[in-house]
């Protein structure tokens, strides 16, 4: 049963692949300026264009250059960079360093901040803790990841004279300037998720402690540290780790804006140079990539929940 | 549950949902009336009054060209509000009309569709976003597009799963042996009874859709400057941040009390659906 839904997910989420590949596709090659006109800039050259059109595929009809492309991504190969000459692969798993980095850490602190808020306010639910979190989450869901990462860098710099450093240092580089540079970015971040996780949670302890099986077990004598931990935390810990899921999407998306600010050389930042550069070969390959990952965070997640739930294995 | 019950249910809330309502007050005669608050122009330059940290000349400050931070701020309220509820408007009534014809026709229209607009959902909002705007390159009509192509298939498919469970009521069933078209058992019959569900997810997604406007605006992908709007303020700050934090500190804080008030109002009525 399990391998028959995995299967059916797998194929819809290939075409699903498919064709969102194909829409990027048709609207980067429908919409006028590609590189050779950034190249040339305003003198074109008639010949230079035609040469240059032709050096890069473009001449070619749209259709030929897709399953051109869809050609060789089936042989694992993505293509050049058209501005950096470096392969597309390698410049998206650079990039992917950079955000997977930000987004575990960003997970981690979330869900190390935002799951037992939401079960302190789902437990003491209608009384002052409950409103002071419900407060924190309302703000944290409002404010937006960048105003809060500007906010941040004003903060710390006020206060304890302190900014990170300038130029990005990878992990194995420099652990210390890593970690430094990283630091706000991942808070700023890690604000919004801990608020839509302590939400959530909260929501999904409200409803457990309603049910009647959390009434019999009170009525059995049992403590409520033992019906809070045994009993609900199973079960709030299926919709949570769904959720989970959801908020590794939000924070992959989240990080194309926090890398832009803090100039950190991630998948976000690869994406938007590429498409304002109009470098074809690296913004179909990294949106690829991206879509890739959601869809496979996706299938990670609904293999996950029939571990969990036994009742979903049948 | 009708559309009046669901106000009623709003207004017999707690203290933060008035507060909600009060500041939602404010945005609207903001937007409504910028000039009656703020006194100064939003786009007349200045550069002798350069960054200038708030005063009681100029309340909020002034920016690196000396334009007033208050007037600009205030303005921006129309300008990004309006196009964020401008964007969601469409993509609501798009979306709705599709999903709801979607889900009641069924069949091979409903695979394609969803299918189609499944597409979009592949990736997160802000990447599809940076995408459409980055292509198609920065402006208030491609914002707008982006905006609304973004969030067409959230309205699509709640439309849809909508259609879908009133086509099996009896009601729907009592009107087609009655003899009435499919047209009208859709429109005169089943909007009706999905339109409040469409208006909640209107209330809900327009946080999400303003912090994606913003978001853009501060990667330059926003409207054309000097039309003041509060993601491009944002972006204008983002260099000065250091030596001229107020630039930044002001529409952030507008993005957060509009977000956080339509955020409770969407609670609320999503409460009221809940029990209704």
């Amino acid at each position: 049963m399990i391998l028959h839904l995995f299967l059916q997910k797998m194929v819809s989420a290939l075409l699903g692949i498919f064709l969102s590949s194909l829409a990027v596709f048709v609207i980067i090659h429908c919409v006028p300026g590609d590189i050779v006109g950034q190249m040339l800039g305003q003198t074109s050259d008639p010949v230079a264009t035609q040469a240059l059109r032709a050096f890069f595929g473009l001449d070619r009809p749209v259709y030929e250059q897709f399953f051109d492309w869809l050609a060789q991504v089936a042989q694992g190969n993505l293509g050049v960079s058209w501005y950096q000459g470096r392969s597309v692969v390698s410049l998206i798993l650079d990039a992917f360093s950079v955000t997977a980095e930000l987004a575990l850490l960003t997970l981690l602190i979330a869900t190390l901040v935002g799951v037992p808020l939401g079960i302190l306010a789902g437990i003491c639910e209608g009384s002052r803790v409950d409103a002071v979190i419900q407060g924190f989450n309302l703000i944290g869901l409002s404010a937006p990841v960048f105003w809060v990462g500007l906010m941040l860098l004003v903060g710390v710099s006020a206060t304890l004279g302190w900014s990170p450093p300038f130029a990005y240092a990878s992990m194995t580089e420099n652990l210390k300037d890593n970690l430094e540079i990283v630091l706000l970015p991942v808070l700023s971040l890690s604000l919004l998720q801990a608020a839509a996780y302590s939400h959530f949670v909260r929501e999904c302890m409200v409803d457990q402690l309603r049910r009647d099986y959390v009434r019999a077990l009170t009525a059995k004598g049992l403590s409520p540290t033992l019906i809070y931990f045994k009993h609900v935390l199973r079960n709030v810990l299926i919709p949570v780790v769904t959720f989970m899921g959801l908020i590794l999407i939000q924070i992959l998306g989240g990080t194309v804006i926090i890398e832009s600010l803090f100039s950190l050389p991630g998948l976000g930042r690869l994406i938007l140079s590429a498409i304002q550069g109009r470098d074809y070969p690296v913004v179909q390959g990294a949106l690829l990539f991206v879509a890739c990952i959601a869809i496979s965070i996706n299938l990670l997640i609904d293999l996950l929940y029939g571990l969990i739930d036994p009742r979903l294995r049948k | 549950m009708s559309l009046t019950q669901t106000w009623h249910g709003v207004m017999n809330s707690s203290l933060a949902r008035w507060a909600s309502v009060c500041l939602l007050c404010f945005f609207a005669a903001v937007i409504v009336m910028p000039e009656l608050i703020a006194q100064q122009s939003p786009i007349a330059l200045n550069p002798t009054r350069a960054l200038q940290p708030p005063s009681m000349a100029h309340w909020f400050g002034t920016d690196d060209v000396g334009r007033d931070l208050f007037a600009r701020v205030i303005y921006g309220t129309r300008v990004t509000l309006g196009l964020v509820a401008g964007a969601l408007l469409i993509s609501a009534l798009l979306g709705s009309a599709l999903g709801l014809m979607s889900g009641f026709a069924g069949g091979l229209i409903d695979m394609i569709l969803s299918r189609l607009l499944d597409v979009i959902l592949t990736f997160p909002p802000i990447i599809a976003g940076v995408v459409i705007t980055g292509i198609l390159g920065p402006g208030a009509d491609h914002l707008v597009l982006a905006l609304s192509l973004v969030y067409l298939p959230m309205f699509f498919r709640i439309a849809r799963a909508g259609a879908i469970s009133e086509n099996n009521r009896t009601y729907v069933e009592a009107s087609r042996s009655l003899g009435f078209s499919e047209g009208h058992i859709l429109v005169k019959e089943v909007t009706p009874n999905v339109l409040p569900v469409i208006l909640t997810q209107y209330v809900i997604l327009f946080p999400l859709a303003l912090q994606i406007e913003s978001a853009l605006g501060f990667l330059g992908l926003g409207v054309a400057p000097p039309t003041p709007d509060w993601g491009s303020i944002l972006e204008q700050g983002k260099n000065f941040i250091l030596n001229a934090w107020w630039i930044s500190l002001w529409p952030g804080l507008f993005l957060l009390a509009s977000s956080l008030a339509v955020m409770v109002l969407g609670r609320s009525l999503q409460e009221r659906l809940g029990k209704g």
